[in-house]
């Protein structure tokens, strides 16, 4: 099989990097495994939230300057990355995903335990807050479905209890909800989603929202709407008599996952091929070129491309291994940057910095990865498979997946 | 007088261990006043961190006769007392190519002469009977091992001392004696909840504080002589065995297999740590890699098998000689009567012994302090079952609103006492822990009626966060919950915190592979996608840029 490009890894970054050269007319193949980091977002894009001395970040694009030369960002350098988030709202907005925010400015979200985080483009669920310590309502009803135990109504309420908000803890009951609870596991987050993907069940909820508003300024209900459309959210925010404000429960998230879906379905629409539950195995090479790649589904045909890229996530998707003595990269056998060590990958304390999600492939500052310090000519390395930065403690995962994205897909373009 | 506020006891026991909750039963079935006091939760010290064995004694028969028929005996009465928290696997003993063939009939005889049931099978049929075993055994020998959950046996301890009874304090931790000449009165204590001294009266008191035993026995004044022997082990996500493996040899490091729930435990190390480090025992990588080499021997398997957890636990062993392994000291039990051996009266420790022989140890102890309270009543905890071991109403006496397979798993962790979990309501059966099959209704019962109140204490009652993932979403749907017990956030915040670094301590010395990437993954939840470590760090907020 032949493309122009073929992207190994169907998650934000690999998505991201298929739809912008499906739009300047590449051709390309999407490999994706199934799993992707979205599934498990907070609700939000986060573009720079620390730097690595711990120094809190607001203005992300002006931080750019301050962090080490090894991380993606310097690699892509201010310049570009100011160009490339300049229409990257509007850019999104083409999937159909609407996302809130400033891209020169983060904002704050509440976490699903109530702690206050920073974040920089926010999905159509969730209202940015403006600053930490204030709350857009007075009084609000923070409200559960019954029996739904990912969200945790008391953390919020304390949470903005503490911001002056006065909280009140309602319960919803719903039938067609009630009927997840007969199977123990079925009362699930994505499950309850698709319950309201039903017109008919969201005159349930809004009839319930309505009674429990009269005394309050908005209610909070957890993110659990529209898996497939902002069908429901808009449904709710049009109809009901107060501000519904959302917020996530824990993992998987229901926005996470309507994003990924609208990514692949613009990925889809604009002509590309997207290969889901195939592993990619090995690249075959030819000096530093890559000739070819293999998959668990194709072993006999190898796809071919003019460029490849590797955008298969990190240790959690597999796109880097870890062994007790070893880490390594399994498609392309690509340098790895870690400790050879293995007690220096970790600290004792689990919310301390852990040098392991720093690890990942080496590359030039053209994002081509190195194999034996030999940079690959015709492959590029983007998103959480990159050494250099820790998207945990920078708060920076997806501005990293999206912008190298963009970066290498103009740097194929230009190529040309 | 309410029992809040009683502060005079026949008897004040020191330590919720194993040895400690069975002191408690044996001396409240007897009709004295019973106090206990444990500094942490139950279970939180030695008791918790072991194999899970149910010896046969076998491995103790070549070396220490006593011990290998103290334990024959003390395994018989816990298949009859304890059957909710005990699983009759039976044992192999096997020979492999690098150990000596000609130690079986010395193992097999010294077995016969403790008691101990011990059969040579062909090695055929030992990989019949244990398809994981090193198919190159040269040879097998069959013992009455089994398998025991040390925390569903000292909790039923518990349960049956409050029946009879007992007050049981956790969190309560000792912190001096209260002494009217050579006799110790009373203790003071310091409650970590509230946050206050507190004093209690006995006319006897026990030290059951296994290795803290040794500065207890400091505060009263006398001085106990422990030997502080830290055991490694690793936990494997699968259960590779159904037979308890060992090795037909010397006792050594990391020859015993033991299966447990839907997990098997490899271990021990045996090395010696010096007093000052017990609280705080972290397995090496050195450990890890030697409990792979040799548990590897025993089933090969478990090379490919995934590493669920590492932990390590100190032996409570009195010291006698300079052996630096502290292998040859004596399992045996330790019974103190420190107005004989001190001129301190009112005081005695029970210590040395193992998990096995709990009850026996119990029963000595019992029996001094009755003596010196001139009670007559006969021992019975060897032959009244536990609460949990009373018979389980027959399958067709199923609820039907409720999923079989986790009517079955509560009853098998909690026996008969399943009928108190709730299951009126369809929350109550939500599941909380998918790993483990843990539900609301189970949650909320361990909340109320097993002194559950952190969620580390919440694990050891039911198993929550023990399973394949480790606690990645369960440990915040219990924090929920918790929250909702307490209507406090943030203790359960705290909680999830602390729940969370212990599991880490578990899962970084073997975090690589699957072990990592599941790390990675609840890392992501709940640093980036909660804030966890924000909240954790909360000093450490630099300007903003």
């Amino acid at each position: 099989m032949r493309y122009d490009v073929v992207i190994i890894g169907g998650g934000l970054s690999g998505l991201t990097c298929g739809i912008r050269l499906q739009e300047a007319g590449k051709n390309c193949a999407i490999i994706s495994t199934g799993q992707s980091a979205l599934h498990f977002s907070s609700g939000a894009f986060d573009f720079l939230n620390k730097l690595p001395d711990g120094t809190r970040v607001m203005h992300p694009l002006d931080a750019i300057k301050r962090l080490g030369g090894n991380h993606p960002y310097r690699k892509i350098g201010e310049e570009k990355i100011r160009e490339y988030v300049a229409d990257v709202q509007d850019w999104f907005g083409k999937s159909g995903i609407v996302l809130h925010g400033d891209v020169e400015k983060n904002h704050y979200c509440l976490s699903p335990i109530g702690i206050i985080k920073s974040a920089w483009l926010s999905f159509d669920d969730f209202e940015p807050l403006e600053t930490a310590d204030a709350f857009p309502y007075k009084r609000v009803a923070v409200a559960n479905f019954a029996g739904f135990i990912d969200f945790y109504p008391r953390f919020i309420a304390d949470a903005l209890a503490e911001k002056g908000v006065e909280c009140r803890i309602e319960i919803l009951n719903i039938p067609a909800v009630e009927k997840l609870r007969t199977n123990p596991t079925e009362m699930r987050s994505a499950n309850i989603a698709r319950v309201f993907d039903s017109e008919a069940q969201l005159e349930n909820v809004l009839t319930l929202i309505n009674d429990l508003s009269e005394e309050v300024d908005a209610v909070i209900l957890p993110a659990v709407l529209g898996l497939s459309s902002v069908y429901p959210l808009e449904y709710i925010r049009k109809y009901s008599e107060k501000p519904v404000f959302f917020i996530s429960p824990v993992p998987p998230s229901v926005p996470g996952i309507r994003v990924q879906k609208r990514l692949q379905e613009r990925f889809v629409e604009l002509g590309g091929t997207f290969f889901l539950g195939d592993t990619v195995e090995k690249a075959f090479f030819d000096g530093d070129t890559v000739i070819g790649i293999t998959t668990n589904n194709h072993s006999d045909i190898q796809f071919y491309a003019e460029q490849y890229v590797l955008a298969s996530g990190s240790f959690f998707s597999k796109g880097i291994i870890s062994r007790s003595n070893e880490i390594y990269e399994p498609v392309l056998n690509a340098d790895v940057e870690y400790d050879s060590q293995r007690d220096n990958w970790f600290c004792k304390n689990v919310f301390d910095v852990q040098p392991y999600m720093s690890y990942g492939v080496k590359t030039d500052t053209g994002f081509h990865p190195l194999r034996d310090g030999v940079p690959v000519r015709n492959m590029f390395a983007i998103g959480s498979v990159l050494s250099g930065y820790n998207p945990l403690e920078e708060g920076c995962g997806s501005g990293v997946a999206i912008l190298t994205a963009l970066h290498v897909a103009n740097t194929i373009l230009i190529s040309d | 007088m309410n029992d809040k506020d009683k502060k005079e006891y026949d008897v004040i026991i020191i330590g919720g261990g194993a040895t400690g909750a069975g002191t408690a039963r044996d001396c409240s079935m007897r009709g004295l006043s019973v106090l206990l006091l444990e500094r942490f939760d139950y279970t939180s010290g030695a008791t918790g961190r072991n194999h899970g064995l149910l010896h046969s004694g076998a491995r103790y028969a070549v070396n220490d006769m006593e011990s290998a028929s103290e334990c024959i005996k003390e395994n018989m009465v816990l298949k009859k007392i304890a059957s909710h928290c005990v699983e009759d696997t039976s044992g192999l003993f096997i020979t492999l190519p690098e150990d000596d063939l000609s130690y079986q009939n010395k193992f097999i005889d010294s077995c016969l002469a403790a008691g101990i049931k011990a059969e040579a099978i062909d090695p055929k049929d030992a990989i019949r009977m244990e398809p994981s075993v090193n198919k190159s055994l040269q040879g097998a020998v069959v013992v009455p091992d089994g398998s025991v959950d040390p925390f569903r046996l000292t909790i039923a301890n518990i349960l049956d001392a409050n029946a009879h009874g007992a007050r049981t304090l956790v969190f309560h931790e000792v912190t001096g004696f209260i002494r009217e000449q050579d006799r110790i009165v009373g203790v003071k204590v310091f409650d970590h909840k509230q946050k206050e001294q507190k004093s209690f009266y006995g006319k006897v008191i026990v030290n059951a504080a296994g290795i803290w035993g040794h500065h207890i026995a400091e505060l009263a004044g006398v001085n106990i002589s422990m030997y502080p022997a830290k055991g490694a082990l690793l936990i494997f996500g699968h259960r590779v065995n159904n037979v308890v493996l060992n090795r037909c040899r010397k006792a050594g490091d990391a020859d015993i297999l033991v299966p447990g729930d839907m997990i098997c435990v490899i271990g021990t190390t045996s090395s010696h740590v010096s007093y000052d480090e017990i609280d705080n025992m972290y397995v090496t990588s050195s450990e890890v890699e030697l409990l792979l080499r040799e548990g590897e021997k025993l089933a090969p398997s478990l090379s490919t098998t995934r590493i669920l957890r590492a932990y390590a636990g100190v032996r409570p062993l009195v010291a006698s000689d300079d052996d630096p392994t502290g292998r040859n000291i004596s399992r045996g039990i330790v019974l103190l009567d420190h107005e004989q051996r001190d001129g301190l009266s009112g005081f005695i420790t029970i210590t040395g012994g193992k998990l096995m022989t709990y009850r026996l140890m119990a029963e000595w102890a019992t029996d001094l302090v009755c003596k010196k309270l001139n009670n007559n009543k006969e021992c019975e905890t060897a032959t009244t079952p536990l609460p949990g071991s009373r018979g389980v109403k027959e399958e067709t006496e199923y609820s039907e609103v409720i999923p079989v397979n986790i009517q079955r798993t509560e009853r098998y962790r909690h026996g008969e006492l399943a009928a108190q979990i709730a299951k009126e309501d369809k929350f109550d059966h939500s599941l909380v822990c998918e790993c483990e099959n843990v539900t609301v209704g189970e949650v909320n019962y361990a909340f109320q009626e097993l002194a559950a109140d952190t969620l580390t204490a919440l694990r050891r009652r039911t198993r929550i966060g023990m399973g394949t993932c480790q606690g990645e979403l369960c440990a915040c749907r219990a924090a929920g919950l918790l929250s909702h017990v307490h209507q406090c956030s943030n203790r359960a915040k705290e909680e999830l915190s602390s729940f969370l670094n212990e599991r880490w301590k578990g899962m970084y010395p073997i975090a690589w592979g699957d072990c990592l990437r599941e790390s990675q993954l609840a890392a992501w939840i709940y640093n980036s996608v909660c804030g966890l470590s924000d909240y954790n760090r909360k000093e450490e907020r630099k300007d903003a840029v």
